[in-house]
């Protein structure tokens, strides 16, 4: 494991420096107005040789991609790669879905397929706001329109998908 | 006579152009609109075929200018927390008293070398020995060092910088608005004001509950306007008691600090300071006549050279005791250079008490000066260590080898 430190930067935001197998460490700081800088320090050396700036979506871009949520590396260990298959998907819930109208427990989502749904995002129309239901239980009913976060193994994931958006059946 | 929307709109479009300007070069804004200021406002150069003074100095301009600095103090109060001198540790307690100490002595002595004066002496010490945060932080991130070791000593000293400047401003607002002429009754006061202040801030760790409850309101509106106006009523409190309105203004912030609303306050603060903040340097630099820069001009230069010295000794030995060595040592003592926000502000204090008026159009320089020579101090800093610091460094180290054989 890596070995991370963790400083408060008062009135920029707070760095993390992560020492690395090599010996080289990577600066991380997360300014308070959002972006994100990268710095990497050779091996024994107090100045940085290189960064780079990224914005706060971006940042969320990287470390999705980093974490390995689009693609996981094929060598890792039986462990590792079992929590790194966890996929977790947001998924609209289509008009002419077939889960539409069916509540999660008429559909056996866990027993059928696997996947868990974590939570519900619901869009009131008149006042746009967004209204969350955390771990819904199974006499949750879908209705079109709603963004359901679910978990699960890819394949499963995949299989949902296409009972939500009503394609690939 | 323009009418006064129309000189501020003036007014405006050139603090406008300075802040764009500055971001364009990079460079801080506020020496710039004090510049500005001087070369726009009512003592700018005129003559038969170019007149510069574009901006008059009305009511308006001089009531937005305040605003500003009980913005400033306001949100200097709501930012600063107790807990983040503390976490600091030890090291960075002493790394940054000594650095505070050794630059106030410095600036004590060079205002007494100045003006044989204890008010003057005073003020010039505020003016010289506390580092602009903003001038600073700009640097570390346009440098590309934010990650570097040496920077939370940086960020740490200038934390601490704020804590003192808190008190500093506190006395020396007593004791100059008190007008005392000997040095002990003045101090007195100034202490008197001191006393006031901490009495008030444990009234406000025990109000802070009520506070808390009673500013708990969802919506933007009536959030920011009740804030706004504590912030007055401080500030009138405070001038009733012969206390300056911007200690007033400081003392609420550190109140609010305490509640949990602290963060979307500043949230809420921080673009009216700017905007406020902003006047408040343009009318600073309207306030100075240039003609008077005669003897102002050999003072900010010796002031100059005596902070740049004064600061790379004690920036070196405040970083040396908290443990950094060679370079990061040297990188600390060059980029704390900058002076700014905090010269203005006490310069600000002592034109508002009469003390001699030779200090603004000083502070102007002395600020316009350091801001030019800082960022090229804090980029050469690997030329410095290398002529000043590597040999005292390599000799040192021989001695130790010779001393050990």
């Amino acid at each position: 494991m890596a070995l991370i430190k963790e400083a408060e930067l008062p009135g920029l935001g707070k760095k993390y420096m992560v020492e690395l197998e090599g010996g080289e460490r990577l600066g991380i700081i997360i300014y308070d107005e959002g972006n994100r800088e990268l710095f990497y320090f050779a091996p024994a050396e107090d100045e940085p040789t290189c960064s780079v700036t990224l914005t706060d979506q971006e940042a969320r871009q990287v470390g999705s991609i980093i974490g390995g949520a689009f693609y996981q590396p094929k060598l890792l260990e039986k462990l590792e790669a079992a929590i790194a298959d966890l996929c977790i998907e947001w998924l609209k819930v289509a008009p002419q879905a077939p889960v539409a109208g069916r509540t999660i427990g008429e559909l056996g989502l866990r027993k059928n397929l696997g996947v868990t749904v974590i939570a519900v995002i619901e869009e009131v129309d008149s006042k746009k706001k967004k209204c969350t239901a955390i771990n819904p239980g199974p006499g949750f009913t879908f209705v079109p329109g709603q963004t359901v976060v679910v978990a699960g193994r890819r394949d499963a994931i995949a299989r949902f998908e296409g009972m939500v958006t009503g394609e690939g059946r | 006579m323009a009418d006064s929307i129309t000189n501020l709109t003036v007014a405006f479009a050139i603090i406008s152009a300075a802040v764009l300007l500055a971001r364009k070069f990079r460079f801080s804004a506020i020496p710039l609109l004090v510049l500005l200021g001087i070369l726009c406002g009512p003592h700018a150069p005129h003559g038969t075929w170019l007149d510069l003074r574009l901006v008059q100095s009305t009511e308006s301009t001089a009531l937005l200018g305040r605003l500003g600095v009980l913005l400033l103090l306001f949100y200097l109060g709501l930012e600063f927390s107790a807990s983040r001198v503390v976490q600091g540790g030890a090291t960075l307690a002493k790394g940054g008293s000594i650095y505070v100490g050794l630059n106030f002595l410095r600036g004590i002595a060079l205002g007494w070398l100045f003006f044989h004066s204890w008010p003057e002496t005073l003020v010039m010490a505020g003016i010289t020995t506390v580092s602009s945060s903003a001038i600073v932080t700009k640097l570390l991130v346009d440098l590309k060092r934010t990650a570097n070791p040496e920077t939370e000593l940086i960020l740490g000293i200038l934390v601490f910088e704020d804590a003192f400047i808190a008190v500093y401003l506190s006395i020396l607002s007593g004791y100059l608005l008190a007008g005392q002429t000997s040095l002990l009754t003045g101090l007195l006061a100034g202490l008197i004001t001191v006393a006031f202040i901490s009495g008030l801030l444990l009234l406000g760790r025990r109000m802070g509950p009520y506070l808390d409850r009673w500013l708990n309101m969802r919506s933007g509106e009536p959030f920011i306007v009740v804030s706004f106006t504590l912030l007055l009523v401080m500030a009138c409190l405070a001038e009733r008691i012969h206390v300056t309105e911007a200690v007033g203004a400081l003392l609420i912030g550190l109140v609010l600090a305490e509640t949990s609303h602290a963060k979307r306050l500043i949230q809420m603060v921080a673009p009216m300071r700017d905007l406020f903040g902003a006047v408040f340097f343009f009318t600073f630099g309207m306030g100075i006549d240039y003609r008077t820069f005669g003897p102002a001009a050999w003072l900010a230069l010796l002031a100059v050279v005596a902070t740049v010295a004064g600061n790379l000794l004690s920036g070196f030995i405040g970083a040396w005791v908290c443990g950094y060595r060679g370079r990061a040592a040297v990188n600390v003592a060059c980029t704390i250079m900058a002076r700014g926000e905090f010269a203005v502000i006490v310069a600000g204090l002592a034109a508002a008490a009469g003390v001699a008026g030779i200090l603004q159009p000083l502070a102007a320089l002395y600020i316009l000066l350091l801001a030019l020579i800082s960022p090229v101090l804090a980029k050469r800093s690997r030329w410095i260590y290398e002529t000043l610091v590597r040999p005292w460094e390599t000799r040192r180290e021989r001695e130790r080898q010779t001393v050990g054989g």
